[in-house]
């Protein structure tokens, strides 16, 4: 028996301008997985997660996360979901204003009555769960990119979420940190019961921890599995994205006329004239 | 968040001096002063002419300022300016009834005021009282007029 | 002729598309301000609006004494070149408290604000935009519009009147030492001129509401600008941009209507 889906996402659609971003993108994230969204950039993933956390309405379709309409909440009902969720930003997104401790603290502070000295304990076992215990006094000008990103999960992580969403974890990391990042998702989502929606392009280390796997592209869901059908599926546009191949599917250039004309001037001529 | 006592400091300062300098602006340059308002009695004269007397101008005695206009309206008896002057309580009782109320010009361009001198009578203007003798605002206007009719007429 | 046409109406509709824009901008800065400006006041909030009031107020005062001290002293300089003409340099005082009290403070004190906090309000919040700082706050379960633009807006709001108040007592100041202590006018004179002339109520009093209008407006458009940018760096550097040519221009602007429904008799 599957687990009931932790969060349900039926038929959406969002445009930005003229641009169709999602055209009816249907999934379902089960409770305590590790639920990866892969997809080639700017294919929307970020969108995606924007859409899932309230940020962003649909023009169409719906996002249930544990049964409620992220869409059709209040302000402040929106606000009380939010302190069920984490997010690690693609760039950390650390307050410039606080030093590594009060990031941390930040969340405990506005959403608990707690006391001092507990919310110091806390944020030092955060701290020490990302390896960074040692680090708490610096600000994130201080950081490496892959400190930041790890002091942005303890932050994450402050309230005990249900659910963390993980915007490009591995982005722009260099082989250790991301290995340390790889370590810290899937350690984390197993000791502390998460359901955590990991977005990533990089397939290996993605693939190395992801329960599930969908992949997006041009607007939709063009395939899910597990990683092991991933790997070796036959599907043309999953294997282009799985082992990289410049052209395929999903097409190398960007939209454009043809180039023979193009380059003869004549379309441009058209659209002018 | 802990506050930092340095910053704390700093914007207390920075309130205060705000404060001073609202009080310096107050006593200072617009001459409000802290006692209670001094007690004041309240005079009438009639002009038959105010030129650009305004209300709150100065009302001086031997140059000494002495009160200031409180209103100016027209008396539709007479068809002249009744102007009310608050004086210093200190005058009352000490103005003989045939006082007179000129209106002057501080310089040539300067501002009207009220000019009072006393007279010899031994009976003394009370609160409400009437200055008689009125002597009203030079209108240049009138003086170059007057100046050529003279011209024409020797 | 049909290019001309369908040219001309490629025009009237991009300049009618820009009316939209400017209408909705307009109602989102409006919603924003009343949004942002209707906090509850907490031990945190004021905590956070010290803050900045140490970063508007207590950075920017350097700046604005002493470009008082410098108008004060040119305006006693000009005004007894003028006034000595007439005889009248004993008036010193009063045209230098009244051009000051009245109008150079509150627009010039507005006018390096805008400069000086103003463009720094609009890059700092945009920054925290551009780095998705705003973004993970409301991630958190906190709105951005109380945390980051309350505090700035009501900073704002009470630095600048402070600090016009400043101008003035320093720009005083500077003409007094121009005129009496350098040019000779009397000093009692100075300051009796200037006492018989200055109303509290109406020249003080009139200055801080313009002072107190300009902050608000100041302040709003700073944030607003900061709040409503592009996240890119071109972004940050056209709206800092924007918000000193808007908030100059909207301080310039207000003040003649508001003269003009103080002093003008309206």
């Amino acid at each position: 028996m599957t687990p009931a889906p932790f969060i349900e996402i039926d038929n959406l659609h969002f445009s930005r301008g003229d641009h169709d971003i999602f055209r009816g993108v249907n999934l379902r994230i089960p409770h305590g997985q590790v639920t990866a969204i892969m997809g080639p950039s700017g294919t929307g993933k970020t969108t995606l997660l924007k859409l899932i956390g309230g940020q962003l309405t649909p023009d169409r379709g719906r996002v249930l996360i544990d049964g409620q309409d992220v869409h059709r909440l209040s302000r402040k009902a929106l606000f009380t979901l939010r302190k069920r969720m984490g997010m690690l930003f693609q760039s950390g997104a650390l307050f410039s204003d606080l030093n590594v401790f009060e990031n941390v603290a930040f969340p405990l502070r506005v959403h608990t009555d707690l006391p001092d000295a507990m919310i110091r304990d806390l944020v030092l076992m955060k701290l020490q769960a990302v390896g960074l215990r040692g680090a708490r006094n610096l600000t994130p000008a201080e950081l490496s990119g892959g400190m930041a990103r790890r002091v942005a999960l303890a932050r994450a992580i402050a309230l005990d979420p249900e659910l963390v969403l993980y915007d490009e974890p591995f982005v722009g990391q260099d082989p250790i940190s991301m290995g340390v990042l790889v370590q810290l998702i899937k350690r984390l989502n197993e000791a502390l019961a998460l359901t955590s929606v990991v977005v990533s392009h990089d397939i290996k280390e993605t693939l190395s921890i992801a329960d599930y796997l969908y992949l997006i592209a041009d607007g939709q869901v063009v395939s899910e599995g597990t990683p092991d059908t991933f790997d070796n599926s036959e599907d043309p546009r999953v294997s282009q994205f799985v082992h990289g191949q410049p052209d395929g599917p999903v097409p190398f250039h960007y939209p454009a006329p043809g180039f023979y004309s193009d380059m003869l001037g004549q379309s441009h001529a058209k659209r002018t004239g | 968040m802990k506050r930092s006592k340095t910053m704390e400091f700093g914007v207390g300062l920075f309130m205060l001096a705000g404060i001073i300098g609202l009080v310096f602006l107050g006593l200072r340059v617009s001459g409000l002063s802290l006692s209670a308002p001094t007690q004041t009695f309240q005079l009438q004269a009639n002009f038959s002419n105010i030129g650009g007397l305004k209300p709150r101008a100065r009302v001086t005695m031997a140059g000494v300022t002495v009160g200031r206009v409180e209103s100016i309206d027209l008396d539709t008896d007479w068809y002249d300016a009744r102007v009310v002057l608050s004086l210093d309580s200190e005058l009352e009782g000490q103005l003989s009834q045939d006082s007179t109320a000129a209106i002057l010009t501080a310089g040539l361009l300067g501002e009207q005021y009220i000019g009072l001198s006393v007279g010899g009578s031994p009976e003394m203007l009370e609160d409400g009282g009437v200055i008689r003798d009125t002597q009203s605002a030079l209108v240049l206007e009138e003086l170059i007029q007057q100046f050529v009719s003279n011209m024409a007429g020797s | 002729m049909r290019s001309l046409l369908t040219q001309a109406s490629r025009r009237i509709t991009r300049f009618g598309r820009k009316g939209c824009e400017t209408v909705e901008a307009l109602g989102r800065a409006g919603t924003f301000l009343a949004q942002a400006g209707i906090g509850v006041p907490s031990s945190e909030g004021f905590s956070l609006w010290l803050r900045q009031m140490h970063f508007v107020g207590v950075l920017s005062l350097a700046i604005v004494l002493v470009s008082g001290l410098f108008i004060g002293m040119v305006l006693a300089l000009q005004g007894y070149t003028i006034l000595v003409d007439f005889g009248a340099e004993q008036a010193l005082g009063q045209m230098v408290a009244l051009s000051l009290l009245r109008e150079l403070a509150p627009v010039v004190a507005a006018l390096l604000f805008a400069g000086r906090a103003g463009s720094a309000l609009t890059a700092e919040i945009g920054l925290m935009k551009a780095t998705e700082q705003l973004t993970s706050m409301e991630m958190i379960g906190v709105d951005p519009l109380k945390r980051v633009v309350a505090p700035r807006l009501w900073a704002g709001f009470v630095a600048l009147p402070i600090l016009t108040v400043g101008f003035s007592v320093v720009g005083i100041y500077g003409g007094y030492l121009v005129g009496v202590e350098w040019l000779g006018v009397f000093e009692g004179s100075y300051w009796s001129n200037m006492q018989a002339s200055v109303s509290f109520i109406v020249d003080v009093g009139n200055g801080m509401i313009k002072s107190l209008v300009f902050a608000l407006v100041v302040t709003w458009i700073a944030v607003f600008q900061g709040y409503d940018l592009v996240p890119t760096s071109e972004g940050i550097s056209r709206a800092t941009t924007r918000t000193v040519v808007y908030s100059s221009l909207a301080v310039l602007g207000l003040d003649f209507v508001l003269t003009a429904v103080m002093f003008g008799g309206l």
